[in-house]
């Protein structure tokens, strides 16, 4: 079992845990995912229709863990949106992210430096 | 851009000045300033995707340690990421331009836009702009940060902007 499960499982114990986003955010996804406006734009930047279904999934795993408090709806809701983030994640960048914004950001502009 | 650190004030980090040619903008990462182009911008609409794709330049500048003058593959990857998340290559401003495609046809755009970028700031060849396009193509389409999501229209930036107010429930939840 991943860390992040058993994470979430003491937190369903201790009473903390909620679904990462609220059920209405999923349906949001869900519709705007299955909308002609968005079939579009998906074909126009992937060549092919969306997959909505996770969409619906996950809402009515929200919906189950707001009803009945379901372990296994919070597994499947963790499990799909880690899914999401590693997918976001897997192509490794090509700079390197900084520790710090860059310290002459807010520096006064050489004109102004000169004056 | 707050949340990265960089905060963003108008009268320090933008400037408007007349330019050469058909430049639209630019940013200057050895000033931190975003520079648009007053008598090249056309109407609002074209003024606000300027400052976006300008903003992302600003955002990746102060995300990332981004080689803009000795390394054309992170320029390439900015140049992919504001062609792609400004809207420069949105199916109607593609239209407007007479270049007609739908099927994947932004990837398309992208590819090209972000090679005239390179050529409009850098003296190196077409041929050499292409390479570094398709060197980190792959990795940089794929980078959506800040959006999370390409916003073609208000409704996507709204979803995203939503996202990112709700991250630290996201985050501590999954």
């Amino acid at each position: 079992m991943s860390l992040s499960v058993t994470r979430g499982l003491d937190m369903a114990v201790a009473g903390s845990w909620q679904p990462p986003r609220p059920c209405e955010d999923y349906r949001a996804e869900w519709e705007l995912c299955r909308s002609a406006r968005h079939i579009l734009h998906h074909y126009y930047v992937h060549g092919e229709q969306p997959d909505c279904r996770q969409w619906l999934r996950d809402l009515a795993s929200c919906r189950e863990w707001e009803e009945s408090r379901s372990p296994e709806a919070q597994r499947s809701l963790c499990e799909s949106e880690q899914t999401r983030v590693q997918a976001a994640q897997k192509h490794s960048l090509v700079w390197t992210l900084r520790q710090r914004p860059p310290a002459d950001w807010n520096l006064p502009l050489p004109q102004e430096r000169d004056k | 851009m707050k949340h990265s650190g960089c905060t963003v004030n108008k009268g320090r980090h933008f400037s408007c000045e007349d330019c050469e040619g058909n430049v639209s903008g630019g940013f200057d990462a050895s000033t931190s300033q975003i520079v648009l182009c007053q008598n090249n911008i056309r109407d609002q609409a074209h003024m606000s995707r300027v400052v976006t794709h300008e903003l992302i330049h600003a955002f990746d500048h102060c995300r990332a340690h981004v080689h803009w003058f000795t390394d054309v593959r992170h320029l390439a990857c900015s140049e992919i990421r504001a062609a792609s998340l400004s809207g420069d290559c949105s199916l109607v401003n593609e239209i407007f331009r007479l270049h007609f495609g739908l099927k994947q046809h932004h990837q398309t755009c992208v590819r090209d836009r972000a090679v005239l970028s390179i050529l409009a700031v850098r003296n190196i060849s077409r041929e050499e702009a292409q390479k570094a396009v398709d060197d980190v193509f792959e990795s940089c389409f794929n980078d959506r940060e800040p959006f999370g999501r390409i916003p073609h229209t208000k409704i996507y930036a709204q979803y995203a902007h939503r996202d990112f107010q709700n991250r630290h429930r996201y985050y501590s939840n999954i």
